[in-house]
């Protein structure tokens, strides 16, 4: 049998589908990809799928099954977005078939190594970010935090924001990928943000003036003094400064 | 004066406290209250001194009695004072915390009326944020030296972390150098917290209902290079401070010099920097690495080596135990190779007991092999040709050390001038 293309719709049910069915076929797969980044050539043999998620569903629950780091990897592995970690987590179900939960301690293995690398960039980032991200209140006292990050993390921020200001509304909007989730102090959705506020925010790296409550200046102002207050002279060491906070995290930051 | 002027006084009067932690204290989020706990501590900015920023560090006041003669705060110097009210400190805290600027208060003071009123008032600041304002988030409290038991008691029911600063190494250069603080002083609190924290355990074993006690544990302070203790002496401290005291954290603060006195390295001396930098990697060795404080230093030799990282110069020093095989080693062996962490070590054991570590593997475990191909073979084979002489490979070690203390020496910074 030819290698064979599967092509998903893009979604993490619609990978896991895949990869589940790439496995069942057992034939020789030259690539999993979602549709829209596809580049059809002449020999590749194409299997364009339909989410079924009821068998993404069983492969997720294998994966928790045998270890919740397991199902981990698949979920951190899409919110990457990077392009073949659908082929790494199929070799991946390869080993954990044969190997089972062995299969996590072996790091010398090409897809564990990978997979587990992008878990750990993963996290970090959207670690980095329940600390990096600053909330403006606005005139509505509606709390928006708006951010640009490298992977798509909102979900693992906003997990950690719902615990934490659970009594407080708020808005968290990644202005990358333009897509902003609203916790109103019970529920969590996704929303559309006005598209010439999110552009002013993009350029300017904070919100309109006149939308801001009455003493969101002044508490920017006192924080960007204590920022100041709180540095040693005598110890002054930007290399170190940029090693914790990358440039790439200045942009929304109240004191850089 | 308004708030802005206070917060900027008090910040930078708080500016030598080295603590920064956020970490330890797993405080769940309550319904009704704001905030919680990150059990990892999350950094939320660093400052220009390369430092993280994750508490609201401020002093509730710099208005000191006490004459330190190394503090910037002390009361024969000339600088600008300032006092908290105990709602300014819960307002910037509560509103700093929304916006996600921090990720709670770490609130010390200067000892203004008597250590009991301060200490009291400190207390206060605590007991309004947790009840008044339902403050969740994390609190470090430092406790004032000769605080009464009662205080210390209740500062551990509402605070995450306390911490007693110890200052000084000895007791002889703290008679000299703070005449109005007592060791005893220092050392009662401090073991009064370790014994409630480790009494409040136990009872929580018997009843999860039993309050947490201090549950970030307790660190302390002390200042390296403003007297004459040699790193031997300091590590031992340390130590003794871990085991004996179940001490999370010793924080060590380069002198900085403030102040001229007789007693004290001049003024124009720089900070000791890369000897801060190399007590930490010792204190690392001793909490993380298994290591004993004699086995890092010897009265032969008391000071740490500035050019060499503490574990480099202990595998230097007992060469004779190395090449160690990477298929062999146990944990604690690998834990001793320069060069190879925590994760490091980790990995190699988890990976060895599914498949046999080849070359071409050590990369894809991420190890870092510039300093521990010296000291490991795989299999018999060693990873270098020849392994150099002593002195080739000591002036290798140095060699690679270099760029990672190089910002933090006194030729360097002199350097940057021009």
């Amino acid at each position: 049998m030819e290698p064979v293309v599967y092509l998903y719709d893009g979604t993490f049910a619609g990978m896991l589908h895949a990869i589940a069915r790439a496995v069942k076929d057992g034939g020789a797969v030259h690539a999993i990809t979602p549709t829209h980044r596809y580049t059809p050539t002449l020999f590749d043999t194409v299997i364009t799928l339909k989410c079924d998620a009821d068998q993404a569903d069983r492969l997720l629950q294998y994966l928790q099954n045998l270890h919740p780091l397991a199902a981990n990897l698949a979920v951190y592995a899409y919110l990457s977005g990077e392009g073949g970690v659908e082929m790494q987590m199929y070799s991946f179900v390869h080993l954990c078939l044969r190997r089972g939960k062995q299969a996590l301690s072996y790091e010398s293995h090409s897809a564990v190594a990978h997979l587990k690398g992008l878990f750990h960039a993963v996290s970090r980032e959207a670690h980095r970010y329940k600390g990096l991200i600053r909330f403006r209140i606005l005139a509505d006292d509606l709390q928006y935090g708006p951010f640009e990050p490298h992977y798509n993390i909102i979900s693992l921020c906003a997990r950690h924001f719902r615990r934490r200001l659970a009594g407080c509304r708020w808005l968290l909007h990644d202005l990358q990928r333009n897509s902003a989730l609203y916790w109103d102090t019970v529920d969590l959705q996704p929303v559309e943000v006005d598209t010439d506020f999110a552009a002013y925010v993009a350029l300017h790296g904070e919100v309109p003036a006149a939308q801001l409550s009455e003493n969101e200046q002044e508490y920017q102002q006192l924080w960007r003094a204590f920022h100041r207050a709180i540095s040693n002279p005598a110890r002054h060491n930007p290399q170190l400064q940029q090693q914790g906070m990358p440039q790439r995290y200045w942009k929304y930051l109240t004191e850089m | 004066m308004n708030t802005l002027d206070k917060l900027t006084i008090l910040a930078d009067a708080a500016k030598f406290d080295a603590s920064c932690a956020s970490s330890g204290s797993n405080r769940k989020a309550k319904p009704g209250a704001l905030g919680n706990a990150a059990a990892s501590g999350i950094c939320h900015s660093w400052s220009a001194d390369g430092r993280c920023i994750s508490l609201l560090k401020i002093l509730l006041s710099n208005d000191c009695r006490l004459d330190c003669v190394y503090c910037m705060s002390r009361r024969s110097n000339h600088c600008a004072r300032a006092t908290f009210t105990p709602d300014e400190v819960a307002d910037l805290t509560i509103n700093f915390y929304r916006r996600n600027y921090i990720e709670g208060l770490f609130l010390s003071s200067a000892v203004y009326a008597s250590p009991e009123q301060t200490m009291s008032d400190m207390v206060d600041v605590c007991h309004q944020l947790r009840t008044k304002y339902a403050f969740n988030g994390y609190i470090h409290l430092k406790v004032i030296p000769g605080a009464p038991q009662e205080l210390v008691a209740k500062a551990g029911m509402l605070a995450d972390r306390l911490s007693v600063n110890i200052e000084l190494p000895s007791a002889a250069s703290l008679k000299e150098l703070a005449p109005q603080k007592s060791r005893q002083g220092i050392l009662t609190p401090m073991r009064q917290i370790g014994e409630a924290a480790s009494n409040y355990g136990a009872e929580r074993k018997k009843s999860r209902r039993t309050p947490k006690f201090c549950p970030a544990g307790q660190s302390t302070q002390m200042i390296i290079g403003a007297s004459a203790e040699s790193d031997l002496h300091i590590l031992t401290l340390s130590q003794s401070l871990y085991t004996k005291m179940q001490l999370r954290r010793v924080y060590y603060s380069a002198y900085i010099a403030v102040n001229s006195a007789p007693n004290l390295p001049m003024p124009s001396t720089a900070p000791p920097l890369v000897r801060e930098h190399r007590l930490y990697q010792a204190d690392w060795l001793i909490r993380f690495y298994q290591f004993q404080a004699e086995e890092i230093l010897q009265a032969t030799a008391p000071n740490l080596d500035e050019r060499l990282d503490p574990k480099a110069a202990w595998a230097l020093r007992h060469f004779d135990l190395f090449p160690l095989d990477i298929n062999r080693a146990s944990y604690e062996e690998l834990l001793r190779v320069p060069g190879l962490g925590l994760t490091s070590a980790r990995r190699i054991i988890a990976t060895r007991r599914v498949a046999a570590i080849r070359e071409e593997d050590l990369k894809k475990l991420g190890l870092v092999m510039k300093r521990a191909r010296y000291f490991l073979s795989i299999n018999g084979k060693k990873l270098v040709a020849a392994i150099p002489s002593h002195q080739d490979l000591l002036t290798a070690m140095c060699r690679l050390e270099k760029p990672a203390i190089s910002h933090l020496s006194p030729q360097y910074r002199q350097l940057r001038l021009f």
